[in-house]
C-alpha cells in the first residue's frame, strides 16, 4: 500500500488558477473550509466550482473572487440565510452559473464515476435550468420507447476535495456507523479523477482494518490525505462538532459588504500562518463548546 | 364557529388543513432547510401537519425528513443545531442523497411541500434569480429537488404567504415546471402527468382549475375578503363557483398541535 499522508501545502499544491474543483460536504456540514481557507490564502483564482449543497466553502471562495463559474444544487447559508458573496459575484456578473437538480446532479456524478459521457434522466421538460444550459443537458429519444429522456454530461473535474471524519495514512476514510447522510461524498469520491481528503483525525491501519464496510472512501481512490482537525469550522462536522453559531453570525454580519468578506478573509485565511494558527485563532476552549462527541474522538 | 375563529393562529388553520388532505400511508417529502418563517412555511407546518395525520386518521402516513426516511414525530427537539438532526431517530437513513432522487424519479412520493420567491398562475415555481438569469438582480439558492418534486410527486402542495412580488404573471425563471403553459402543456414537454395540487397560503387556498389548469381560489380563510385576496395577487386567478370558507381546526386538532406535536413553537413559532 501506498502513503498517501502529508501536508494541506502539499496536498493542494497541484490545484492551480484555472483549475475545476469539486467541493465536498453538504449544507453545515463537512465543507472543505481548511483547504479553502488554503486556497484562498494561496490566491488560486478562476476556478470551476462544483459541489453539492454548498455553503461556507463555495461563500467563501465567491468572496476571495475565486470562482469563475459554478456549477450545482444549491448556494446559501442554511438557516443563516442566502449566501452573501456568492450573490454579489452572480449579480455582478463576475461568476457564470449553471443550475442542476439534485437527480441532475445525482446522474452527472455516477456517469462520471462509470466512465460514461452522460447518464439520462426526465426531470427538467420544460425547465429553465434545461433551457439554459444546452451545452450540458441535451434531450433525445430512448433508444427503446422512444421516449424523450434528457442526457446530463458527467461531472467531471480535475480535482475533488472532501472532508471526512477518520483515516488512515494509506487514504482508507471511515464514516461513524450513526451519522447525517444527506450529502453526495462517497459518489464525488468515486467519480473523482484527483482525489484530495482532509479528515478530522488519523487513525491506525489496524484500527481501519476491523471495520472495513465502514471505508467509504478507499485509499485507491485517494492521492493525498491530510490531518486537519475543525478542517470543517465554523460548519459542523456531524458527530464530532457542532456548527459555531457565533462565528457564522459573525461572518453573515461581516459579508453584508465586499470589503467586510475582504476583512473576514485577510484575518481568517490570508493572515494565519497556517490551519494551527487558525484554531489557535479560534481558541481551544471556544472549540471544546462545540463538541458533540461526548469524547468519542 | 364564529367564536372560534378567534381563538386559533393563521399556522394552526394552515396545519389542520394541510393535515386532512394526508392519506392514510402516504409518504411526505419535507426538506430540512432555512429560516424564519421561510422556516415554518417549508419545514414546521408540513411536519406538524403529518404529524397530526398521523395521530388523526392517517396512522401510516410518513415522511422522508433530509435524508432520513420514516423520522420519529413524536419528539420535537427544542434546538434544531446539526446534532439534534443527526441523532434524530429514524426507521432508515440511507447511504446518500442519491438513495432519494432515485426514489423520486421512480415516483415513490405521494405528497411533498414546497415554497418559492415566485409562483405563477399555472404552478411554475422559481427559487433560482430574480431577474436575469445571467446577472440577476437577486440570486437566490438555486434549484435543490424542487424541479424533482414537481415533476414526480403525485400531490405537491405549496406553502405559501399570499404577496405580489411572489404571485406573479410568470416567474422570472422556471425552477419547477408545474402545469407549465396551462392545458396540456405539461405532459406535451415529456413531464408525465401531475402537477401542484393545491397552494396553501396565509389568506386562502388555490386549486387549478380542470382543463385551463390556471390557479384557482377555492376557499378564503375565516374573515378575510375575495378583494383582499386579489389586491395580493400580480394576477388574477379563476374564482370557483363554490367559493367558500377554509375549514377551521377544530378543537382536538388544535390541542393536539399545541400540546402533542408542537409544544415548544418550535414548529409553528413565526
Amino acid at each position: 500500500m501506498k502513503e498517501k499522508l502529508t501536508s494541506l501545502d502539499t496536498a493542494l499544491a497541484p490545484i492551480a488558477s484555472g483549475a475545476s474543483v469539486m467541493f465536498g460536504g453538504s449544507l453545515l456540514r463537512r465543507q472543505p473550509n481548511a483547504a479553502v481557507r488554503h486556497l484562498i490564502a494561496r490566491g488560486v483564482k478562476d476556478l470551476t466550482v462544483l459541489s453539492w449543497a454548498g455553503t461556507t466553502a463555495i461563500d467563501m471562495l465567491a468572496a476571495a473572487e475565486a470562482i469563475r463559474r459554478y456549477e450545482g444544487i444549491y448556494v446559501g447559508l442554511f438557516n443563516y440565510g442566502l449566501a452573501p458573496n456568492f450573490r454579489r459575484g452572480v449579480q455582478s456578473g463576475r461568476i457564470e452559473v449553471r443550475d442542476f437538480s439534485e437527480t441532475a446532479m445525482v446522474a452527472r456524478l455516477r456517469a462520471a464515476a462509470q466512465g460514461l459521457r452522460f447518464l439520462p434522466i426526465r426531470t427538467l421538460f420544460g425547465s429553465d435550468i434545461a433551457a439554459r444550459n444546452p451545452e450540458q443537458i441535451k434531450t433525445f429519444a430512448c433508444p427503446f420507447t422512444g421516449e424523450p429522456v434528457q442526457a446530463v454530461a458527467a461531472a467531471e473535474t480535475e480535482f475533488t476535495i472532501i472532508h471526512g471524519y477518520k483515516g488512515d495514512k494509506y487514504g482508507n476514510v471511515q464514516w461513524p456507523v450513526v451519522r447525517d447522510t444527506d450529502d453526495m461524498d462517497q459518489p464525488m469520491a468515486a467519480a473523482a479523477k484527483r482525489l484530495i481528503v482532509t479528515v478530522e483525525k488519523i487513525v491506525s491501519h489496524e484500527e481501519v482494518k476491523r471495520q472495513p464496510s465502514l471505508t467509504y472512501i478507499p485509499g485507491q481512490w485517494v492521492e493525498a490525505i491530510v490531518e486537519v482537525p475543525h478542517g470543517a469550522h465554523p460548519v459542523a462536522c456531524d458527530t464530532i462538532y457542532d456548527e459555531d453559531d457565533a462565528h457564522m453570525r459573525d461572518y453573515v454580519a461581516r459579508c453584508a459588504t465586499a470589503e467586510g468578506a475582504a476583512a473576514y478573509l485577510d484575518e481568517f485565511a490570508r493572515s494565519v500562518a497556517d490551519h494551527e494558527a487558525y484554531l489557535d485563532k479560534i481558541g481551544a476552549a471556544h472549540l471544546a463548546s462545540l463538541d458533540v462527541s461526548g469524547g468519542a474522538q | 364557529m364564529n367564536d372560534q375563529s378567534a381563538t386559533f393562529t393563521t399556522n394552526e388553520l394552515i396545519t389542520a388543513y394541510l393535515a386532512r388532505q394526508i392519506e392514510d400511508d402516504d409518504l411526505a417529502f419535507v426538506g430540512v432547510g432555512t429560516n424564519g418563517r421561510a422556516f415554518t412555511l417549508a419545514v414546521g407546518i408540513p411536519l406538524a401537519a403529518v404529524r397530526l395525520a398521523q395521530m388523526r386518521h392517517a396512522p401510516g402516513a410518513c415522511v422522508y425528513w433530509g435524508n432520513l426516511l420514516e423520522p420519529d414525530l413524536s419528539e420535537i427537539p427544542e434546538k434544531l443545531t446539526q446534532d439534534s438532526l443527526t441523532h434524530w431517530q429514524a426507521a432508515a437513513c440511507p447511504p446518500d442523497t442519491g438513495t432519494k432522487c432515485d426514489m423520486l424519479m421512480r415516483r415513490a412520493f405521494d405528497v411533498c411541500f414546497n415554497s418559492a420567491a415566485q409562483i405563477d398562475r399555472f404552478g411554475n415555481m422559481n427559487i433560482t434569480a430574480i431577474g436575469d438569469y445571467r446577472q440577476p438582480k437577486v440570486r437566490l439558492v438555486g434549484c435543490l429537488a424542487q424541479p424533482e418534486h414537481a415533476a414526480f410527486v403525485r400531490r405537491p402542495y405549496i406553502v405559501v404567504d399570499l404577496d405580489k412580488r411572489t404571485f406573479v404573471e410568470e416567474v422570472d425563471f422556471i425552477t419547477s415546471v408545474g402545469h407549465y403553459k396551462g392545458g396540456s402543456s405539461r405532459t406535451e414537454t415529456g413531464l408525465s402527468e401531475g402537477g401542484p395540487r393545491l397552494v396553501v397560503t396565509n389568506k386562502a387556498v388555490f386549486d387549478f382549475a380542470p382543463g385551463s389548469k390556471a390557479m384557482r381560489l377555492v376557499s378564503l380563510h375565516p374573515g378575510v375578503t375575495r378583494e383582499e385576496v386579489l389586491d395580493l395577487m400580480g394576477f388574477v386567478p379563476e374564482v370557483s363557483e363554490d367559493l367558500g370558507e377554509t375549514p377551521a381546526p377544530d378543537a382536538e386538532e388544535l390541542r393536539l398541535i399545541r400540546h402533542d406535536i408542537d409544544p415548544n413553537h418550535i414548529l409553528l413559532r413565526v
